[in-house]
This record gives C-alpha cells, structure tokens and sequence, in this order.
C-alpha cells in the first residue's frame, strides 16, 4: 500500500522541471556561523551567544535517522530520557516537568504529571533544534528552570517537494510529506507525517507490549507574507493526533487488573506572527498563539468497569517584544505578555468546570559590547499570577573572547516552574489502593474541613495547618564554559554547572480519615542542588571524517535529606539487613540521575552525498527504588544497571534527488524492559526519500 | 539513670551478675545477660493462591507468637496470657486492649536495636484500640514501608518495636524482612512471587525475663 503511494509520487512529480539536487557538505564547524535565538530572544551568531547552546541542524537529525524528537535529544551530552508517562527529557539531573519544550518560541502544553511526552514532536520538517541548559539561559518564564528547548520549522523551505518512506522493525512506518511553494513575498511550507507502530513486546514469555501499538498524524503548515520591507506576518498551524492501543495493567496491593482500551490525544496550536521594522535599528513583533492538547483514556477492565481519564488543557498567549539598537554597542529588548490558561481533568473535582489561570509578564534584556572582547547581557522577567505566587527571573551573562581560540562564558540566573494545575487543584482518590486521596493545594483545606465537618476525618498534621498559597520553584543556576578551538580542525568545551533548587513542591501527608486511609496535598518544602560538568569535543580527521563525543559528570542532592543523615537519624539496612546508621559515603542524591554519562560518535561524509556514521551511548547505573527502608536513596537502593548502545546509520543520496538510507539502533540488544521501557531491542529501519530543488 | 538502675538491682533474678567495681563506687551495677534470638519465616496468613479474577485470598489467620518461649502459640490459645505477638501480613498485634486479655502494649523507637539499651522511663506504651493498633498500621506510619510501584513491602530501617509482653515485661525488636528466606524480592520479581513469597517475618529480638526495662 505504502510502496504503491511511494512509486505514485514519484511518477506523478514532474522531475524535469527542476535542477538536480545540490549537496550541502555538512562538517560541523557550520555551526559556527549558525544564527540561534533561544538564548537571548533575539538572532544571534552562535559564537557571539553569551550562554553555550547546543544546536542540531536538519543534517544531523536526517543522518542519524531520527524521526521524533526523543531520537536525537538522547544523543545530546548532557541528556537523559525518562520513562514512564512518555518520553521525558532530564536536562542536568533535573526532571522533565523544569524544560519547557517550545515551537518556534511557543510553548507545547499537555503534561502527565509534569512529563511532555517528546514522542509527540516529529522531525520531518525541522530546520534546527537549539538546546539552552540551566536557568540562566532565557526569559521564558515557567519551566524553564532546567533549559529551553526550541524546535525551528522554516517556512522558507527551498525544498519544492520532498516525500519519504521509511520501514522498520515491528512493523514500524513512518511516511513524511513536505511541500513548499513561493513566491517573491509568500511562502509556504507543509509538512504531513503518518507514523504506525505495532509496538513491541520486550518481556520475556509476556504479550504485555511495553510499547502499545500507535497510529500518529501530524501535520504542519506554515505560511509567511512579506508584505513590504518592513512588515511580514507568520501563520503557524500544528496538528498532532494519535490513537494508542492500550492493554494496562496495573498492581495494586498485589492485586492485577488488566484494562483494554484506547487512548486517544490531539495536540493542535496556532499562532499568528506579526513582524514590523519601524527602522533598521527599532522593530517589533505581536505574537499571538493557541494551543489545546487533549487526551482521553477510554478502557474498560476485565470485569468490565469502564475507567475513563479526560485532560483537556487550553493555552492562549499574546506577547510584543521589541527589540532596539541604541548604539552599535548596546541593544534592549521589552517584552510584555498575557496568558490564559485551563485545564479539565477528570482527577479534579468536575471534570466540567475549567480550572484556570492568569498570567501577566513583562520582561527586558540589555546586551552591552563594551570592547569586541567582551559582551555583557542582563535581564530580568516578571510574571505576576492569579493562582499562585507571582515570580522575578534574572539573568546575567556574558563572552570574553580571550583570543581567536579561547572564549569564556559564564552565567548567573534564575529561573522558576509554577506550581501545575494537578499540584493545586487535584481531587483524586485511590480506590484501588487504600482509599487514600490527594488534594491540590488550593482546595485542600476546604475539601479537608467539609470532611472534617462531616465526621470523616480521623486526625490532622501539622502539614495541614502550614498548608497556603504554593509558591514557584525556583532555581538560581551558575555555569561556566571554557570552549577553545587550537586549530580549525578541533573543537573542545568544559562546562562547570551549580544548580539549586528550593521550594521544590513535594507531596506531603496532611491528615487522615476515620479509616486511617492517609490525605495528602502539596507542600513547598524540598531543597535540592544538581552540579556537574561537560566535556565536548569535536575533530575533523580529514574532510570526510569527523569525530566527536561527550561526557557528563552529574551529582545531585536533596539539602533536607542530607542534613539528616548528617545528623544521624537516616537508617539503612547492612547485607544481612540489620539496620545501621546511613553515611555521607553511601549516599547517591536524586533517583533516576546517572553519574556519569558519555557519547561518541564518528561520522563520514563525501561530497558524492554518501554519507555512514556510528554512535555510542553510555549511562551510568541510576536508582530506581527505595528496597532498604529508609526514605533516600543510597547504595543499598534497587539501582538500574548502567548500559551502552551502538547505533549506526548509512545512505546515499543521489544526484536525481532519491535518497537511500538504512541503519540499525540498539545494535548490541540491549535490553531492561522495567527500567528502560522505551529501548527496544535491536531495530533496523530503511528510509526512501525523494526530493526536488529548486534552481537558485 | 543511676537511680533507674538501682531499681532495677532489685527485680532482677536469676540473670543477675555481680561484675568488677571500683572503690569509689558504692553500689554494684547490675549487669543482665540476656540473648538476641533470631525468627526466621515466621509465617503470617500467607496467600494460598489467586482467585480466578487475580484477587489473592489466605485464611485470614493470626499466627500467635511467644517471644518468652520463642516459639508459636496454637490459636486456641488466643484468649489467653501465652501470646506476646500476634501477626497477619502486616498487622502485628499486642496481647491488650482490643486485641488480647493480657497487659500487651507496644511503641516504636526510632534508632539502633543496638542502641537501645534501656527504654526510658518517660516512654509511653500503647494499647491496642482497633482499628489502630500500637504497632501502627499503613505504609510509612510503622515499621514498613509499601511501594505501590513495585508492590513490595519493605521494614524501615532504623525502627525498633519496643514490646511490653502479655505477662508485663519488656523485649526489643528488629524486623529484617517481610519474605521468604529473609531476602526481599527484587523489583522484577513476578507479581505471583511477590504475592506468595511475601508474609514471612523475619526479626530478631531480645527479650527481658527479669522485668526491667535494661537490655
């Protein structure tokens, strides 16, 4: 059916209307020309940023076969992915709920306890994805506590037409159109991909798939009219609807229950920029934007009880920057904004009602070059919320360029998560497992006193009565970065990063029932801290040949946690599970974060557009579970053993615009179906493409 | 303390020994000997299987315990002075109040079981008052701790049941695991093997015949 579509397109394409094919040589020292935005919100080269990003062109994504967007995050220094609810991204030890995910500037929404499943995002039409890590980076308000991550799609597309065909094991297809038409002022880009997986099923003698079987569209369309010098506007549509076969089973007390069903989620946004130049040194831009992301569980258990899930989250957005050249050598930036944002969830009290919030900001970025050595960038953002505590988020950053090889960066930032709506407004409770509820922090103490007025409340703690308005978790992050090139051949970069954490929002026992079945809701009460380092490198061999690689040093800690065992009042249990005191020594820090983690990659490309590459990946053993009694992680805990995988990828294209590519992920087997769900064992794929140019 | 102690030289019997003292003091400090003993899989209404739909079902029996003896009560025995403990999966319950006829109570201590040499007299002994019990129930609030991702039961580390026994005197108690053989499951065990193997005590403790509060 597929191959019969391929081979439609391909007649119905008239090929000789067009030039053939150029190549475009990638070696990676094209990066260091490359315009990012993520990191100061405005067009900068990448060598002049004052905080390191990490840029993944077009190129790269397409040779390493990636097709969403968790493919190519997980070969990123510094980068984990997480399982359970999706595919999540750790950005420095910290988990998903502190990146905010952002499409051309916009931020995705539609999280499940606090994870923004990656798998969402296809590749296809992407320009470049710019990675900014720590707080310090941006001002982009909540959720961007750990990094930002910015997916660019361009809608000046050179590319006509291009189609692509890709197969792989378990059944796995993936077909992606794109088009693009301009003129003179307008241009259009449209982006259509249908993805199917039958899933797979890693456990040995089990049907339990991990990866239940999924059929995903998505589609994008992007249009932009240059009307005069001065003005332009930028239509963005994005829709992403996918149907998950789910066959769950969930344990609870040790009892199984198994559900089939569907799940169902529509993730859709719109945005409509308007750019205007006033002069060469004064523009400014009205950005407004949609978003809605809706998911639905329909199942039904095997004695026939339906279960239902509804999360219905709504975002709307306008925001006007402008950015000003005062002097050649001093630049500003204003920005204000409004948000309206609400959410309907079956876990909250009515899944009828919207619960909702606003947001006010204003933001401005002052970047000052004082000699060609040095750039200095500050800035500070204000959000004021109607729901929860309002938030500052400064910044300082800055670039020397000791000399045309060495270049020092260092920043200082904070950044903030707002508490989400679950942490304030759910009304869940589990009749599987106890009768125990969770109350959001909002309405905890008023659902807690018609409780208590009813005769159901068994005792109160003190949790209860420190019970207010949550405030934002905040972060206040340093790095610092040495990066040298010695020669136009090499390129090496140290990262030091400190990143605390306080008012972390942590779910806390605030009473009981008359049952003893426990209450709980959310507190700000946690304190935390992730440092590390980086080390990246890159190396041309020769012109086709480069190598490169990454390692991360990470550790994390809970501050409270570690005032106790210092204390001597954490226990831990000995082999032959006699408890003893817990010491510094045996402490790990945070569960999920590996100490050490690393990539190398070699790549070769020619200019007869034959291109190989090989990957490796390396992680580190992370703990997973509490086993020793004690409430911290330490040596004793269940840890996941530490891995590596091989990936590799080859393919041609060809003069007359036809691309062939195959590669093979996981290649060693590697498989650990509890803790690294997402890892299938050994996959192939073959990916057909076929592409027309235009003449320049 | 060494008024506690020299009360404590008077109710001691047999165990009593006379150790070396030097002249300035004036009193003999009582040593008592007493024995940490082991309980391995001790078991405590384990499943006996799954029903069709995948419930677990035991026979929701208490197995009564003599920490005196060290040994097993038969349960006919129930309504009688000759149990300490009595356990089903994780309950454990103490021979007074709503659960026995005798002077049963039971605190936590949070600590070392080496540590704890003398309860302190300002310490308060709880009695059974169902459905709370003085050994307390619930993931976190007692001596266990349940995951509900993993399923698996685990003893906290750290916490010692501090045991008034049936006939008034006093034992100290550590639990090591909550299965078979003493070692807890890992987390890719099968749910049936959680399920089966699950509800075997083990502990060690230590018990006072003399009646004081000195280990």
């Amino acid at each position: 059916m597929f191959k019969k579509l391929l081979i439609l397109l391909f007649f119905i394409i008239p090929q000789c209307l067009f030039s053939q094919a150029q190549f475009v040589k990638d070696t990676l020292f094209t990066n260091g020309d490359s315009v990012v935005v993520s990191a100061t919100r405005s067009e900068r080269k990448l060598s002049n940023s004052t905080v390191p990003v990490t840029l993944i062109n077009a190129q790269t994504i397409q040779q390493t076969g990636s097709i969403r967007l968790t493919d190519i995050l997980k070969e990123q220094t510094g980068i984990t992915m997480t399982s359970g609810f999706g595919a999540g991204v750790q950005l420095q030890g910290l988990n998903p709920d502190y990146t905010i995910i952002l499409i051309n500037g916009e931020p995705l929404v539609g999280r499940t306890a606090g994870v923004l499943d990656l798998n969402r995002i296809a590749l296809g039409n992407i320009k470049k994805i710019e990675i900014v890590k720590g707080p310090s980076s941006s001002l982009y308000g909540s959720e961007a506590m750990a990094g930002v991550i910015n997916i660019i799609t361009d809608a000046t597309s050179k590319i006509p037409l291009e189609a692509s065909l890709r197969m792989g094991t378990y059944n796995t297809k993936d077909i992606i159109l794109n088009n693009g038409l301009r003129s003179k002022s307008v241009f259009y880009q449209g982006f259509y991909n249908y993805y199917a997986t039958d899933g797979y099923s890693i456990r040995p003698n089990s049907n339990n798939r991990i990866t239940t079987p999924i059929n995903r569209l998505s589609t994008s369309q992007q249009i932009k009219f240059n009307i005069n010098d001065r003005t332009s506007i930028l239509l963005n549509a994005r829709l992403t609807d996918e149907t998950i076969k789910s066959n769950i089973t969930v344990s609870n007390g040790g009892v199984t229950i198994n559900s089939n069903g569907n799940e169902h989620n529509t993730d859709a946004n719109l945005n409509a920029t308007l750019n205007y130049h006033f002069t060469p040194n004064l523009k400014t831009s009205f950005r407004s934007y949609l978003t809605n992301y809706i998911s639905k569980q329909d199942l039904l258990t095997i004695s026939g009880a339906p279960y239902n899930d509804l999360l219905n989250h709504l975002f709307k957005r306008i925001e006007n920057q402008t950015d000003w050249t005062l002097r050649k050598n001093l630049n500003g930036i204003f920005g204000i904004g409004a948000v309206w944002e609400g959410v309907k969830s079956s876990r909250y009290d009515s899944d009828k009602l919207r619960k909702e919030n606003t947001i006010q900001y204003g933001f401005t970025q002052w970047e000052w070059i004082p000699t060609n050595k040095l750039i200095i960038i500050g800035g500070i953002r204000f959000d004021k919320n109607a729901s929860y505590a309002s938030a500052w988020s400064p910044k300082l950053s800055m670039l020397y360029k000791l000399n045309a090889s060495h270049k020092i960066r260092l920043s200082i930032g904070q950044g903030f998560k707002a508490p989400d709506f679950r942490q304030l407004y759910l009304d869940f409770t589990n009749a599987a497992a106890g009768n125990y509820s969770v109350f959001g922090s909002a309405q905890a103490q008023k659902v807690i006193g018609q409780l208590n007025s009813l005769g159901q409340i068994g005792g109160l703690y003190n949790n209860y009565y420190l019970l207010k308005a949550l405030q934002p978790e905040s972060s206040t992050g340093i790095h610092l970065s040495w990066e040298w090139t010695p020669t136009n051949k090499t390129f090496i970069s140290t990262q030091l990063f400190r990143n605390d954490i306080t008012n972390l929002i942590e779910v806390q026992q605030v009473g009981t029932y008359i049952s003893g079945a426990q209450i709980f809701s959310y507190l700000n009460i946690g304190r935390a801290f992730t440092q590390g380092a980086e080390w990246e490198f890159k190396q041309n061999i020769n012109n086709q040949l480069v190598l490169s690689g990454g390692y991360q040093y990470l550790i994390t800690g809970d501050k409270d946690q570690i005032a106790e065992i210092k204390a001597g009042t954490v226990y831990t249990r000995n082999a032959s599970n006699i408890s003893t005191r817990l010491t510094m020594s045996d402490y790990i820090g945070l569960p999920n974060v590996s100490k050490h983690k690393a990539q190398l990659k070699i790549n070769y490309s020619n200019d007869k557009g034959l291109f190989a590459n090989f990957r490796i990946m390396y992680r580190s053993k992370w703990a997973v579970n509490n086993t020793n009694g004690n409430q911290v992680y330490d040596n004793g805990d269940d840890f996941a053993k530490s891995y590596y995988s091989l990936h590799s990828s080859m393919g041609k294209e060809f003069t007359n615009g036809i691309a062939v590519q195959i590669g093979a992920d996981n290649i060693n087997n590697y498989i650990d179906a509890i803790h690294l769900p997402n890892l299938a064992g050994r996959t192939y794929f073959i990916n057909l493409k076929y592409q027309i140019k235009y003449k320049h | 303390m060494k008024k506690q102690l020299l009360k404590i030289s008077f109710v001691v019997f047999s165990s009593l020994q006379i150790v070396a003292c030097t002249k300035s003091e004036t009193m003999t400090i009582p040593v008592v000997t007493v024995s940490t003993k082991v309980v391995k899989d001790l078991i405590a209404d384990t499943v006996l299987g799954l029903t069709s739909s995948g419930m677990p079902y035991s026979a929701g029996k208490y197995t009564f315990y003599s920490l005196e003896n060290n040994a097993i009560v038969p349960s006919t025995d129930s309504a009688s002075a000759k149990w300490d403990l009595a356990f089903m999966s994780t309950r454990i319950l103490t021979n007074g109040g709503t659960s026995g006829t005798a002077l049963g109570g039971a605190f936590i201590y949070s600590g070392l079981f080496d540590d704890l040499k003398t309860i302190s007299a300002d310490s308060i002994f709880k009695t059974d008052n169902a459905p709370t019990y003085a050994i307390t129930t619930g993931s976190g609030k007692g001596w266990y701790t349940y995951d509900q991702l993993t399923s698996l039961i685990t003893p906290l580390a750290g916490r010692v049941l501090v045991i008034r026994t049936a006939s008034g005197k006093f034992a100290k108690l550590e639990i090591t695991s909550y299965y078979k053989g003493g070692v807890t499951l890992p987390v890719s065990a099968s749910d049936v093997e959680k399920l089966t193997k699950q509800r075997y005590y083990n502990f060690r403790y230590t018990y006072q015949s003399n009646g004081s509060k000195v280990f």
